[in-house]
């Protein structure tokens, strides 16, 4: 028995000593990443006047560029691609917890479903895995059921298989980051015909899904909370504005939340030339939309 | 509680030094300890199912000693189907009840009667089916006088709830179990180093390959109308090796958690998947089941042995009550048809022992004519594991159909390049252990110990790269 005792002892020091090894995995892993924007929020260098959060439509349609250029403020957009609303209360929980306060935060909603189950909206955990170094990035997978409490103890059970990459991972060809951290569209070409949609959608209470409802107040909770200016922006997709989802999310709103709907009545939204596809913008059709976002924040600043 | 959370990793030290320090010289408390801990291990999940167990228990227990004293033959008779009727009909009522109602109410309605269905939200108790099988085995083997009943309650109750293979298996006979919990247990460094090391290779399996299968297998299976021929193929095959890692890895921990506290369980499975037909892949797959039912079912009903149909008969009932053993969905049930099918061709050819050995156990690599032989079982274990992963039967024939579509020869849309990797690896080292009873047996025992070392270190670190959070073995709601 004690020879066991010993061996085991012996094995389990020698592995504990071997397996940080891995932690070479763990730390190159940020730097294979082409968006280094959440890893800017965590080192504090996300110190912004105005920040977009939102999925895609936020990433693509608003150009945060632009707003600084217009509004006068330093604008940042932190939109991720298949996000949903579960991760931008993180990110924003990150960001005021690393950074200084923003004046304004703009929420671009994902009609209709921002707050019903869809797959193609989710957390980011894949934004998470490369970031895993952090303590902080490893609790929340931790948080999220991803990673277990020996991540603590083992650089093993930190990593994740996507840290083991070699390559740099390469920017996308249509909608690269620029600067201020919008992806839009920058190619006006079509994969297909689009064809403008009239149908009514129908909007049902009872889909909605608690949790995602629950991060919407929180984040309406934390901005008022840090006397963060909020303004909610509805884009526009190549269908209809559905009137359901709108009064529905008009119902959520606190009353110093301001809600900015696209224009509806303005041509060009029905014209394909400035639409990627249904759910997004072309570059020209986001300069557009940003100039529309910029008008009402300074109107709103002047009242 | 499951083999692969860290409340496990936590239970078992704190068990293992309880059982040899504290309870060291005392075979009874050992005992005691033993039980004590799998109603733990078992209350962990739900305790209020641990009453069924030990109720389940006691009946077998008593019916064993009224079985000893009793001479009548009629009386014994009595006394063993009322164990059956106990025993099956928790079982049945868990398991079965919800089945049978809606297939009653739904063959009334096809003939035009509507009645109404009275299904019960019914809980299934972990590992039923498991120990149920095991305390019958006892009650049988006693009224066949295979066995001498126990008076030892303690070791009878250790017997039945004993947690490394209380909730999947393997199912241990009561003539091989039961007996090691009468004799002291010694400590053998060589056992309890083997028993690590089986440990390590079915943490290996579950966490490694089963889990890493089970994501694409389910994305695949679940949104099977949106993928091409190739790719539900490929679905199919992480189908068949999530299930084998999965359940070979429970196994493997079973076995290797018994061997640290001095206990020997039988093999489970016996590098299934490198049959050359379907029967040695039955007499290496869930070998504690299969034999099972050929000792108690099987030959009961005349094995093989007396006129063609009759084998023919007990071939199927065997296949076909193996498959609803597994489930109360028709899906299990095709699939052991299947299966029966697949061996009837053996049968009736006698050809069905002709494969007992493992395949080229003399040589490094397998023939042709084998690895022929090998491909084509294992298609047809693949093609048959489509109807035991698919929801419902009309689920599995669109699959099905959906393979043999014209993208079929197009390259699959999913094909994870790191775990096609890891199951050529595994499959590797299954292949070149693949005499010994597990694959990591004998493999490197003889090598330097840095190599060693060096393979248990990546083995563990591959489970804590993949380890997030927990994931039920697939043999639980079984």
């Amino acid at each position: 028995m004690k020879r066991f005792i010993f061996k085991i002892t012996l094995f389990v020091s020698v592995f504990f000593i071997v397996e940080k090894g891995v932690y070479y995995f763990l730390h190159i892993a940020p730097d294979k990443e082409y968006d280094k924007r959440l890893e800017n929020i965590l080192k504090g260098n996300m110190n912004k006047e105005l920040v977009v959060l939102g999925s895609s439509k936020g990433a693509t349609d608003i150009l945060a560029g632009q707003l600084e250029k217009e509004t006068g403020l330093i604008s940042y957009n932190l939109s991720y691609q298949g996000s949903n609303v579960v991760f931008h209360e993180f990110l924003l929980k990150t960001l005021l917890k690393y950074n200084e306060v923003p004046k304004k935060v703009i929420l671009v909603i994902d009609i209709p479903y921002e707050f019903i189950e869809e797959k193609t909206l989710k957390f980011r955990i894949d934004r998470l895995y490369p970031l895993s170094k952090y303590n902080y990035i490893n609790k929340e997978l931790i948080n999220q059921k991803e990673k277990n409490i020996l991540s603590w103890f083992l650089c093993s059970a930190r990593v994740n298989q996507s840290n083991f990459k070699f390559k740099n991972i390469k920017p996308p060809h249509f909608n690269p980051l620029d600067e201020y951290g919008s992806g839009p569209y920058i190619i006006e070409k079509h994969s297909k015909d689009l064809d403008y949609s009239l149908k009514k959608e129908t909007y049902n209470i009872k889909d909605e899904l608690p949790y995602k409802i629950k991060a919407f107040k929180s984040i309406q909770k934390l901005c008022g909370e840090n006397s963060i200016e909020l303004t909610f922006v509805i884009p526009p997709n190549f269908f209809d504005l559905n009137r359901r989802f709108v009064k529905r999310f008009r119902k959520l709103l606190t009353d110093e939340n301001k809600l900015f709907v696209y224009d509806t009545v303005n041509p060009i939204y029905r014209d394909e030339k400035y639409f990627n596809d249904y759910s997004h913008l072309f570059i020209n059709g986001a300069k557009v939309l940003t100039s529309e976002i910029s008008d009402f924040i300074i109107n709103s600043d002047n009242k | 509680m499951l083999f692969n959370s860290l409340d496990f990793a936590v239970f078992l030290p704190i068990v293992f030094a309880l059982y040899w320090f504290v309870s060291l010289r005392y075979l009874k408390f050992q005992n005691l300890l033993l039980i004590i801990a799998s109603y733990v291990f078992y209350g962990w999940w739900d305790y209020r199912f641990l009453s069924l167990i030990i109720f389940s228990s006691l009946v077998d227990y008593t019916i064993g000693l009224k079985l000893k004293n009793e001479e009548k033959a009629l009386k014994r008779k009595l006394l063993l189907w009322a164990s059956i009727s106990i025993n099956i009909g928790f079982l049945g009522f868990f398991k079965y009840y919800n089945f049978f109602v809606d297939n009653f109410v739904e063959a009334f309605s096809f003939f035009g009667s509507k009645i109404q269905a009275n299904t019960l939200n019914i809980i299934l108790p972990v590992g039923i089916s498991f120990y149920t099988f095991q305390t019958l085995s006892y009650t049988i083997d006693v009224y066949k006088q295979k066995l001498e009943p126990t008076k030892d309650i303690i070791s009878f109750l250790a017997f039945v709830s004993f947690f490394p293979q209380l909730v999947a298996g393997p199912i241990e006979r009561a003539t091989n179990l039961l007996p090691q919990f009468y004799k002291a247990r010694a400590f053998h460094y060589s056992n309890a180093v083997d028993g690590c090391r089986q440990i390590l290779w079915g943490l290996f399996k579950k966490v490694v390959i089963a889990d890493q299968c089970a994501i694409y297998a389910n994305l695949i299976f679940n949104n099977s109308s949106d993928y091409s021929g190739s790719t539900l193929v490929m679905g199919a095959i992480f189908f068949t090796f999530q299930i084998y890692g999965d359940f070979s890895g429970y196994s493997d921990i079973a076995i290797g958690v018994s061997r640290l506290f001095g206990f020997n369980l039988k093999q489970n499975f016996a590098f299934p998947y490198f049959s050359r037909d379907i029967a040695e892949f039955w007499r290496r797959w869930h070998i504690s089941l299969s034999t099972w039912f050929r000792d108690y079912l099987y030959i009961p009903l005349g094995g093989s042995r007396g006129e063609i149909w009759i084998k023919i008969r007990n071939i199927f009932i065997i296949f076909i009550v193996s498959g609803f053993w597994h489930g109360a969905n028709w899906t299990f049930i095709v699939w052991g048809f299947l299966n029966a099918l697949y061996f009837l061709p053996l049968l009736l050819t006698k050809k069905n022992r002709y494969n007992i050995e493992i395949v080229a156990a003399n040589t490094l690599l397998p023939s042709l004519k084998e690895c022929i032989a090998m491909l084509m079982t294992f298609s047809i274990i693949v093609f048959a594991w489509i109807f035991f992963r698919a929801e419902s039967i009309i689920h599995a024939i669109s699959y099905i159909r959906n393979i043999f579509s014209s993208a079929l020869f197009e390259a699959p849309v999913i094909r994870p390049t790191y775990l096609i990797a890891f199951l050529f690896i595994f499959m590797s080292i299954e292949w070149f252990g693949r005499k010994d009873k597990y694959a990591l047996e004998l493999l490197l025992l003889k090598r330097k110990r840095i190599l060693k070392w060096g393979v248990y270190i990546t083995l563990i670190i591959s489970i804590c790269v993949f380890s997030g959070e927990e994931q039920e073995f697939i043999y639980f709601q079984f």
